[in-house]
């Protein structure tokens, strides 16, 4: 317990050392007499902008509406990921009916479907959810089934030998051997659900994180897009850690803890 | 009552394909009821694939297998196996492992309580009921493994070099305690080792397979008197035995 608790120190001491240099080297930049401040904004138009768009309301209703789109999406896609997954790496029919096409859908990146959406469904707020939860099923999917597959010979025997039906070996077997590929795909669902939800908003938004990003650009108010992009790289963070969180908790089982 | 018939079987992995392999040919064996039977034979040689194919996770390519006159086809809890690899599930405490199957058929929470402490016990892992596997050593892992199979209380154990990650201590205490577990419960054993010493000390019968494809070589009846002690292991029969065996394998 000792080393863990120094090393997680060393860890969190290293990571405040490397951020506050970049902190300061954007510092020492920004305050140099030639920077121009409409390229790159001192921070200090950068938190007032903060205070401006927190004070008008704006920033909080664009958190919202992105945040909903993102949880969504989230939600739906990875959700249908667990289901087609698990059907697909643990029943040999589906596969080999529905593996192909996955295979075929996989390589075409997410953003590739917004104008077929837009035409499809117009430019509202279930075609920007559609677009996250795309994403999010596909890189999830993938994992699943991985997972699935990747599930020892061993253990199946084990539990099949101990009679254990096929659904039973599925349940108490299949899915917590492929808890850890899981896990991992909805972490990586989660990065490709924040990249997918500012490309629509940045597309197709008059409200979110993404319009805001936009609408700095718009007006060339720099010090918004730079608050803006701290905001998503803030929340992405915090959520990243409430996933490491459950990730720490339904693996104590595991040797590989992080 | 549980008495296993294995008529002329031969099994060939790939069969057909261009690198088909087999391993075993023309197997014909009886294990009578309640008998404690040990197969050896030299490593790659089938008894492994002999094992499996009891439990039933997979058909031989030719000939079959009985159970009491009934074809053995697929998995059965009549038949439970200790696999040579570490089958203990990691994300189970040793309790849960060490419970599974009564679970599987919803036994009362007090059943399972009760079924834990005994086998535990049993295996000598009282204490660590609530711990996880990647905590205990790969012998009390083993042990994890033989008590689960114990606690499902099948009629056939096959057991695939159980005792060969232990100890010389760890490893006769288990055996001693195995064989005594065996005659209160009289379940017909299929035992595999590489360890003569252990096959002679266990078994009623010892079948040596020949290298591949794994034939009946020879079958060992082993008279020594039971119950069977240490002692017994340096006794002018045993050595016998013993030295004939170990002609027998070709070193
Ligand atoms: N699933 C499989 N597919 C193809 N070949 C296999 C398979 N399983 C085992 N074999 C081959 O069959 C032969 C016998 O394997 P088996 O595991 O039964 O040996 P064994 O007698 O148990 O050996 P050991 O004492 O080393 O455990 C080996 O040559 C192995 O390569
Ligand atoms: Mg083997």
């Amino acid at each position: 317990m000792k080393v863990v608790d120094i090393l997680s120190s060393r860890r969190l001491q290293l990571g405040v050392l490397s951020i506050a240099a970049v902190f300061l080297v954007y510092m020492w930049i920004t305050n140099q007499p030639d920077n121009n401040p409409a390229l790159l904004p001192p921070i200090s138009d950068i938190v007032a902008s903060f205070f401006t768009n927190l004070n008008s309301g704006n920033l909080l209703s664009a958190l919202g509406a992105s945040l909903f789109r993102i949880t969504m999406g989230f939600f739906i896609g990875t959700t249908l990921a667990l289901i087609v997954g698990c059907m697909v790496g643990w029943y040999k029919t589906i596969e080999y009916l529905v593996d192909p096409l996955i295979e075929a859908v996989r390589p075409i990146p997410p953003l590739a479907y917004i104008p077929i959406i837009i035409i499809w469904f117009g430019i509202d707020e279930f075609s920007r959810v559609l677009i996250i939860t795309i994403a999010c099923f596909m890189v999830c999917v993938v994992n699943v089934i991985a997972g699935m597959k990747n599930v020892p010979q061993v253990y199946v025997d084990a539990a099949s030998t101990m009679g254990a039906s096929r659904f039973q070996v599925f349940r108490t077997v299949a899915i917590p051997a492929a808890t850890p590929f899981i896990i991992t795909g909805y972490r990586i669902a989660l990065g490709a659900a924040w990249t997918t939800l500012v490309a629509s908003e940045l597309l197709a938004a008059q409200n979110g994180l993404g319009f805001l990003l936009q609408e700095g650009r718009r007006y060339f108010a720099t010090d918004q897009v730079m608050m803006v992009i701290v905001i998503i790289g803030g929340c992405a963070f915090i959520m990243d850690r409430i996933f490491r969180r459950i990730q720490a908790y339904l693996m104590q089982w595991s040797e590989a803890r992080e | 009552m549980p008495e296993i018939k294995v008529n002329d079987l031969t099994h060939t992995f790939g069969k057909g394909s261009p690198n088909a392999l087999t391993v075993l040919e023309g197997i014909d064996l009886t294990f009578e009821t309640g008998s404690f039977n040990t197969i050896i034979g030299t490593s790659g040689c089938g008894k492994s694939t002999l094992l499996k194919m009891m439990a039933g996770l997979f058909d031989p390519s030719d000939g079959e297998m009985t159970l009491d006159g009934t074809v053995i086809k697929g998995t059965d809890r009549r038949r439970g196996m200790v696999f040579q690899q570490d089958a203990v599930f990691p994300w189970m405490t040793v309790a849960k492992n060490i419970s599974y199957g009564p679970r599987l058929r919803g036994a009362s929470k007090s059943d399972q309580r009760e079924i834990e402490t005994k086998w535990a016990k049993m295996v000598g892992l009282t204490g660590f009921e609530d711990r996880w596997p990647r905590e205990l050593s790969g012998g009390m892992r083993k042990r994890v493994d033989i008590g689960r199979v114990y606690a499902n209380d099948p009629d056939v154990l096959l057991m695939d070099e159980p005792f060969g990650a232990l100890d010389a201590q760890t490893k006769e205490r288990m055996q001693s305690d195995l064989l005594e577990t065996w005659s209160t419960t009289k379940k017909t054993v299929v035992f595999v080792t590489h360890d003569i010493e252990e096959a002679i000390f266990l078994s009623d019968n010892i079948i040596v397979l020949s290298s591949r494809p794994g034939r009946v070589h020879h079958i060992e009846k082993v008279t020594l008197p039971r119950p069977r002690s240490n002692e017994m292991r340096l006794t002018e029969e045993f050595l016998e035995i013993k030295r004939r065996l170990w002609g027998m394998l070709d070193h």
